[in-house]
């Protein structure tokens, strides 16, 4: 008989079994490598080294804020960084604070109750360098708890992008080769859009998709004369339901999704724990355990073959070795490069898979604040509408350096992410004044308001980078990371682009602007950090291969996005979970023939 | 993890306020605040219904319990200064009362009041001395405990969302 999910108590968990695979860390990536292997027949161990916190029970997604005691905020003695606390310097910042929990920024403005004990303690979790908003969770499941489910897939623009501008590394893939993972991602865990038939955004295997507001198809129409295209959110949500998940229920457009941050307590949004962990476990051949704070990858000195890791119970601090046919790192982009970065050896001196001297360079993300925020005049005053009863609002995708068009004084493109209309709590109580004039003004207004954020790619360079700190260490005692990442000319250059192309597309659409910035946000903002264990087909420029295993040591895997060669403008965890998808399949045919 | 507009957005205009959230108390009622002094609790009550008065089409913020709601906040803040901002800057609004009118604000009548909050109001975007930040404090905490309120989203907002729907609302695209 299964055990129940999520199994014994952490330090009961058998660790003497030679393992197929062990996977460190447990979001999308450490998701789907437990369930492809494990759907494979092979046994799996997975650490974590967070809790598992059942988010049915904790997130409440239906709540009035007044029905809370703070309104869903968080308790006083919690502190969310802001933006100037980052600007300032975030390590001081945190180390300093007068409150005894200092977390990341991310709120929503009534979620922190929930994301509370889902995002790490930033004084635990210190680092050091240049500001850098990094925001981590360790917990089952990880950032697949609060993520904000936008799902697109990347193209031939991005995966041969040198070819087009001469820039960076093409990946040793093509959109091809990744075509037929998309699809069983899509499938599998279940996506809602539009088909919109775009080369540079291909259309997903959509379920039903979301609707828009007035004011949004106004905007896809002026667009459509521009040639530029909005669509409906493309959220990683079953909009129908998915026949082959008993955990996951299709989405029924309650709505005030970013709330919360993000999750969902039905599990119609895509969580790691409900879409991929669960059915993993339900193959009988998981094994899982949490609390588990991984720190080094053990290696053979005779075959340089990884032999397992060595992990920390994160509660008692007792120390832990397993062993496994194969190790998976899937800990996060950074993590994951601070795994190998900490695996030093005499066969290793720089840390194992380094050879190349790559890891943790051409460190890359998205950039993010250039936004505009306005009104539709013909909306003021109008009856209310339901506007928020979707899992998102719209997507303008990238519409800079396309095919036949004139090249722009920056490099690659941007997508604008967008929504419009009534929330629970309007944009519109930001309208100065006060009295009745105000109260009217918030009321009128709160249904006309429109607002677009860009997300833009950010260039791999090989000088942005993180390292080791040579002597700043965790609350477990584990060397840190130190950042050297700055945004550069082209990232400057794009964001005075966008914020000139949102207020155009505005003033087209005859919408009011109130605010129009082209002020780039701290590195770090948009949570896509890429590319620190990038994949190619040269061992001397790159640290994995095109099925993610390092050069130097082949049944060493690292399926996460550190392995991206570069950012893309589209959101990264469909195209980390398609690659990993693929890169599992290809392993469990290894495996199979002792390959490994 | 794509951060949203509505993180992003509100994020800027609340934390920069002074909310932390309250203890897990009871309701305070007008006369026994939890960390206002009786009179001082009368003055936000009526300074916040100032802010967001009843008219035709809702109650204001007086019926909403704002001034309870910031007072359970403030309550439990957890830095000194987030409490003491609120004391002094209540003291402030009736100091400006009394330089000009010779009373504190609670005994000047309403069209006084409201030109006094029309003075520190001006300088919203850039606030500089006590009063005028005070009055951003005041003005910001009092629309979010409307606007979070029952009153605030069922009577004024007339919010339509968090229903359970077969379809989602809105328009298809075409």
């Amino acid at each position: 008989m299964l055990l129940q999910f999520p199994g014994p108590n952490p330090n009961e968990v058998d660790l003497k079994p030679i393992y197929d695979a062990v996977v460190v860390g447990s979001g999308a990536a450490g998701g789907m490598a437990a369930y492809v292997l494990t759907s494979h027949g092979f046994k799996v161990l997975l650490l974590e080294a967070g809790k598992y916190q059942d988010t049915s029970k904790i997130l409440h997604s239906m709540e009035w804020p007044y029905d809370h005691p703070r309104r869903g905020n968080k308790p006083p003695d919690y502190h969310a960084l802001t933006v100037n606390e980052y600007n300032i310097r975030q390590q001081v910042a945190a180390e300093k604070s007068p409150y005894p929990n200092v977390q990341s920024y991310v709120q929503g403005w009534s979620g922190t109750d929930y994301s509370k004990t889902l995002v790490v303690d930033e004084k635990q979790n210190p680092y050091t360098g240049t500001r850098y908003a990094w925001v981590r969770s360790r917990a089952v499941g990880g950032k697949t708890n609060i993520w904000g489910r936008l799902a697109l897939r990347l193209s031939d623009y991005d995966f041969k992008a040198k070819d087009r501008d001469g820039y960076g590394e093409n990946w040793p893939i093509s959109y091809s080769d990744i075509e037929p993972y998309y699809d069983k991602v899509d499938l599998y865990l279940g996506i809602s859009g539009h088909p919109e038939g775009l080369p540079y955004l291909p259309d997903s295997k959509f379920q039903r998709p979301n609707k828009l507001t007035y004011s949004e198809v106004h905007l896809r129409e002026t667009l459509q004369g521009m040639g530029r295209v909005l669509t409906p959110y493309r959220a990683g949500v079953t909009t129908e339901g998915l026949k082959h998940n008993k955990y996951r229920s299709r989405c029924y457009g309650r709505g005030a999704c970013n709330r919360h941050v993000g999750g969902c307590d039905i599990h119609a949004a895509f969580d790691s724990p409900t879409g991929l962990i669960r059915p993993a476990w339900d193959t009988g051949n998981l094994t899982m355990r949490t609390n588990a704070t991984v720190y080094e990858v053990t290696v053979d000195k005779d075959s340089g073959k990884a032999t397992g890791v060595s992990f920390l119970d994160s509660e008692t601090k007792q120390s832990y070795q397993v062993k496994a046919k194969t190790v998976i790192l899937a800990a996060s982009t950074l993590e994951s490069a601070r795994l190998l970065l900490l695996s030093k050896s005499s066969l290793y001196p720089n840390g194992v898979g380094n050879s190349s001297g790559h890891v943790g360079h051409n460190f890359c993300e998205h950039m993010m604040g250039p936004s505009v925020s306005g009104f539709m005049k013909d909306l003021v005053g109008k009856p209310r509408t339901n506007d928020d009863g979707k899992p998102g609002g719209f997507y303008i995708p990238r519409f800079r350096n396309l095919e036949g068009q004139k090249k722009s004084d920056f490099l690659r493109g941007y997508g604008y992410e967008g929504s419009s209309g009534t929330t629970m709590l309007p944009s519109s109580v930001s309208t100065p004044g006060f009295g009745e004039e105000y109260k009217k003004r918030v009321r009128d207004y709160a249904g006309a308001t429109i607002e677009i954020g860009a997300f833009g790619e950010v260039l791999p360079r090989y000088e942005n980078a993180v390292d080791i700190d040579p002597e700043v260490k965790d609350a477990w005692g584990i060397p840190v990371l130190k950042f050297s990442y700055q945004f550069g000319e082209n990232e400057r250059k794009m964001a005075t682009d966008m914020a000139a192309s949102g207020r155009e597309m505005f003033e087209a659409a005859k919408f009011e602007v109130l605010s129009n910035s082209d002020e780039m946000l701290p590195e770090g903002w948009s949570i896509h950090e890429l590319g620190t264990a990038r994949m190619g087909s040269d061992p001397k420029t790159s640290v994995v291969n095109q099925f993610q295993q390092c050069h130097d040591v082949k049944n060493l895997l690292v399926v996460d996005g550190s392995t991206h060669v570069n950012a893309s403008c589209q959101n990264p965890t469909w195209t980390i979970m398609a690659l990993c998808w693929r890169s599992c399949d290809h392993l469990a045919d290894q495996l199979r023939k002792g390959e490994v | 993890m794509s951060a949203t507009l509505d993180r992003r957005d509100l994020l800027k205009l609340f934390t920069a306020s002074a909310f932390a959230g309250p203890l897990l108390l009871t309701a305070a009622d007008k006369d026994k605040p939890l960390f206002f002094s009786k009179d001082e609790f009368e003055l936000l009550d009526v300074l916040s219904d100032h802010i967001i008065p009843t008219d035709g089409h809702s109650p204001g913020a007086h019926d909403a319990g704002v001034a309870a709601y910031i007072d359970r906040t403030v309550a439990e803040a957890f830095l000194p200064d987030d409490k003491e901002v609120w004391k002094t800057g209540l003291a402030e609004i009736n100091r400006l009362s009394v330089e000009e009118h010779k009373r504190p604000y609670l005994k000047i009548g309403k069209e006084k009041q409201l030109a006094l909050l029309t003075t520190l109001a001006k300088a919203e975007q850039d606030p500089k001395t006590a009063g005028e930040k005070f009055f951003v404090n005041l003005k910001e905490s009092t629309a979010y405990a409307y606007y979070t309120s029952d009153i605030g989203i069922h009577q004024d907002i007339e919010y339509k969302g968090n229903v359970i729907q077969m379809e989602f609302a809105g328009y298809d695209a075409v």
